[in-house]
């Protein structure tokens, strides 16, 4: 079920937070579980085929999580469950996502003819990495044993199933246990429909208004310079706008069963480096990739030139996991790059005279900005060769068309690089705090009151009205 | 608490008041005037969409249909040469499915006369037109949820808007100027202009040898050659175009079908010839069987252009290997207006025969 459409707003939504609130008069764990099935649900709509294997993972990881919280094994029984579980995600994981593609570069190479034709589970990647985080953490010991049903939540939990953001256990289940979610909370409610309504408008107007753009790159046989340009801004744009509204229209719905998910976007074009962007971009997964792939893997402790490995191992598997193609290692090497030239700059570089500072913030949100768009190039394209052709049209000024739909695209791309740079973000508009667990206080204390309602209601109107017949995310397919 | 749901009462409430307020605007202006002709109207060059508000709106005994071929003639072109009033409802990578239709529709309309530019991969399989997520068969038809679809539209309130913005004298003229330059989709002035080249346009950068031959080489080359193919199966082209043709022409007797093969440079058929000629013969024997049924009905003319060596040889008149010049578009109107290149009924395969041995006999150019 996609939140950009006529059932999920009108139907689904409404009759699973009626339910929710009015079991939540009853019980304190009712409500869970009714949320619990309600997700199922949810995800059952359109991938019931895939409903057994996610409950089979959540099996598992339960399973395995148990043995490591409760049962008293020693060191070596516990480090034996957790590769267990480890391996048994990523196995799973590897089948559903990878085999494919591991068929055709074995084929490609020994020129053999096996044919793999598996379905990829929507959301596999999301609640395959929320798992691991758990089980990792559970054998640190620092995780409390968790109730079913909550466990069940936390995977599940419609709002983040199908493209996140990736939750981590401490942070949402002690929201899932607290009595006071289960009450309606009339204005996080309403900053939640408010915030949803943002994420609905940018994706039905703003990420699919501008996707017929990307086409002039990336459906063209031989762009020119021009077309090469404005497709790949196209892209830019559309994919920030389709999973920041997305991303933002999950947590507006969350919140208005009051629990408060983590922000996953902090207006990445507007970061100065690429190390700024990463803390921007899909803020969820570089915080997991940080914390359970980047570190355990020696971090920045062994020296400058390991950490330029490990970088680069994490990017190219933070690539790999978007995706099982060759695109997604390209890009994912080329932000790895990007990374180790950033740190090797910042450890080499003389410091920076405060009069300047200004001129190199600016020099270098352009230098990222430029950086990100050519490795959204391979993110986008077909095949590396694809996104090499698009390269290079990007790079040959001699062939430029710049007809009149290349002048209409200019003006559509001019107007959303305004919106990226000059309009605050989500957060700041509704003064999202999701660690404080604060939102729409200027809301509340009236200021801005009627502006902020109105311009929603505008919003809201025109997200609903951009709502076209199937218009999936770009994310869903990772 | 009292205070804040009624904040969020008031922001539904006001949300539904802009909805329906956006209904409205688009119900007024009617920008794809599918309730009533406007004279202030614009143009889309979405023809699977405009098409349905052409065919409301529009007044005209003949309708000219095709792909991509057919998409730059222009309308006033079409009437001076044939002497009719035209519309014309051509739309890029059709299928035979999408075709049919929409010409049912403007039959039902009023059409006598169809000038339809038929290519052999129309009729490779494609969804049921019913089920069509590129036409949608209920805004044709007017049905609610075809209507609902059209007024309840962020897409076309922002259309509506721009319209009614042109409307306002002082803007009328820059805003006029300006549009096919801003991101509208509804921006062209004129009915004639729908999808026609410039008139200053440089048919010489766009049409020439070396595109052309350009276009042969990456189609044909090793890893692209199986596209060549894509979707031909003889079985179910010959059952689509039963159903799409035969069927509509059966249909309507009293109305008369000018159906053409146009002219597609000699490359189109060699690069099957030599990269994949399966394709050829399905091609071959399938627009043997249109001939033959086709020149049987008394309501049809057919049309073969593809073997007018002095066009399809030359290369200069095309930009790929199928696409060609608007020099060729007028000689198109021509040819169908003298009757030139009619198919005789007695021999309905004869132009297909000469192609054949063109196609056989052709050696491609060396760089």
């Amino acid at each position: 079920m996609l939140f950009n459409s006529y059932p999920f707003i009108l139907l689904f939504l409404p009759v699973v937070l009626a339910g929710y609130f009015w079991l939540g008069r009853r019980s304190n764990l009712v409500p869970v579980i009714w949320l619990a099935l309600a997700s199922l649900a949810f995800y059952a709509i359109g991938n019931w085929q895939f409903v057994a294997l996610l409950l089979i993972s959540i099996a598992f990881n339960y399973g395995v999580g148990h043995l490591l919280i409760v049962a008293k094994l020693g060191l070596t029984q516990r480090k034996a469950a957790l590769a267990l579980g480890v391996a048994g995600d990523l196995v799973v994981l590897g089948i559903f996502k990878y085999a494919s593609f591991a068929t055709e570069n074995i084929n490609a190479l020994f020129g053999t003819h096996f044919a793999v034709h598996i379905l990829l589970p929507v959301g596999i990647s999301f609640y395959t990495f929320t798992q691991i985080a758990f089980l990792v953490d559970a054998y640190r010991g620092q995780v409390a044993a968790y109730a079913l049903p909550h466990y069940v939540l936390f995977v599940t939990y419609f709002p983040h199933l199908i493209a996140g953001p990736i939750l981590h256990h401490k942070d949402m289940i002690p929201q899932f246990e607290r009595k006071e979610t289960k009450h309606p909370d009339a204005h996080l409610i309403l900053c939640g429909v408010i915030i949803f309504a943002i994420g609905l408008f940018k994706k039905t107007c703003l990420a699919d208004g501008i996707q017929p753009l990307v086409a002039l790159a990336f459906e063209a046989r031989s762009p020119s310079f021009d077309q090469a340009w404005l497709g790949a801004l196209a892209y830019t744009f559309q994919l920030y706008f389709d999973f920041s509204g997305y991303s933002d229209m999950a947590i507006g719905i969350s919140l208005t069963f009051g629990i408060f998910l983590p922000v996953n976007f902090n207006s990445p074009y507007k970061a100065t480096s690429i190390v700024d962007f990463w803390r921007r971009w899909h803020m969820t997964l570089s915080q997991f990739l940080r914390d359970y792939l980047y570190i355990p893997l020696g971090g920045n402790r062994h020296g400058r030139l390991l950490r330029y490995v490990n970088l680069m191992i994490t990017m190219l598997l933070g690539g790999l996991w978007h995706g099982a193609a060759w695109t997604f290692v390209a890009w994912g090497a080329l932000h790895g790059a990007y990374l180790c030239v950033n740190h090797a700059f910042n450890a080499l570089a003389p410091k920076i005279p405060s009069v300047l500072a200004r001129p190199a913030r600016i020099a270098g949100a352009l230098l990222t900005f430029l950086a990100v768009v050519v490795a959204w190039v391979f993110f986008r394209a077909v095949s590396v060769a694809w996104a090499l052709r698009v390269l290079h049209a990007m790079v040959d000024p001699s062939n430029i068309v710049f007809g009149r739909e290349e002048i209409a695209a200019l003006v559509l791309i001019a107007v959303y690089a305004a919106l990226v740079w000059l309009a605050p973000n989500t957060q700041a508009i509704m003064g999202y705090d999701h660690g404080n667990r604060r939102v729409g206080e200027t809301l509340r204390a009236g200021r801005m009151r009627p502006l902020l309602l109105y311009g929603a209601s505008l919003v809201l109107a025109f997200g609903i009205l951009g709502i076209q017949s199937h218009s999936e995310f770009i994310y869903f397919r990772f | 608490m009292q205070g804040t749901f009624t904040h969020l009462r008031q922001l539904l409430l006001a949300s539904m008041a802009c909805v329906l307020g956006a209904a409205m605007l688009n119900y007024l202006v009617d920008p794809l005037q599918l309730f009533r002709p406007s004279r202030l109207a614009l143009y889309s060059d979405d023809t699977r969409v405009q098409n349905a508000g052409l065919i409301r709106s529009q007044s005209f005994d003949t309708v000219f249909m095709g792909t991509s071929l057919a998409i730059h003639f222009r309308q006033s072109n079409i009437d001076r040469a044939l002497g009719v009033h035209s519309l014309k409802l051509a739309m890029t990578g059709s299928n035979s499915r999408q075709q049919s239709f929409v010409l049912e529709q403007a039959v039902d309309r009023g059409a006598k006369r169809v000038i339809w530019e038929m290519d052999d991969f129309i009729f490779v399989d494609a969804p049921d037109i019913e089920a069509d997520p590129y036409l949608s068969v209920d805004l044709y038809r007017r049905t609610t949820k075809g209507i609902a679809s059209y007024l309840f539209s962020a897409a076309m309130a922002k259309e509506s808007l721009f319209t009614l913005l042109r409307s306002v004298p002082p803007l009328r003229q820059k805003l006029t100027q300006a549009a096919p330059y801003l991101p509208v989709t509804f921006a062209l002035s004129d009915v004639d202009d729908i999808y026609a080249l410039p008139r200053d346009f440089d048919i010489g950068r766009d049409y020439n040898t070396k595109k052309t031959l350009a276009a042969f080489t990456y189609i044909t080359a090793p890893p692209r050659r199986r596209f060549l193919g894509e979707g031909y199966g003889y079985e179910a082209m010959i059952r689509h175009f039963e159903q799409d043709a035969m069927g509509l022409i059966a249909r309507h007797p009293d109305v008369t079908f000018d159906i053409y093969f146009p002219p597609y440079s000699i490359l189109q058929f060699v690069a099957m010839r030599d990269a994949s000629p399966a394709t050829l013969k399905i091609v071959v024997d399938l627009t043997a069987v249109i001939a033959q049924r086709l020149t049987q009905l008394p309501n049809v003319r057919l049309h073969d252009f593809r073997a007018i060596r002095a066009v399809t040889h030359d290369l200069a008149n095309y930009g790929d290997v199928i696409h060609h010049s608007p020099v060729v578009d007028a000689k198109v109107l021509s040819w169908l207006a003298s009757g030139e290149y009619r198919v005789d009924p007695n021999k309905p395969l004869a132009s297909l025969d000469e192609l054949k041995a063109q196609v056989e006999a052709y050696r491609v150019p060396q760089p």
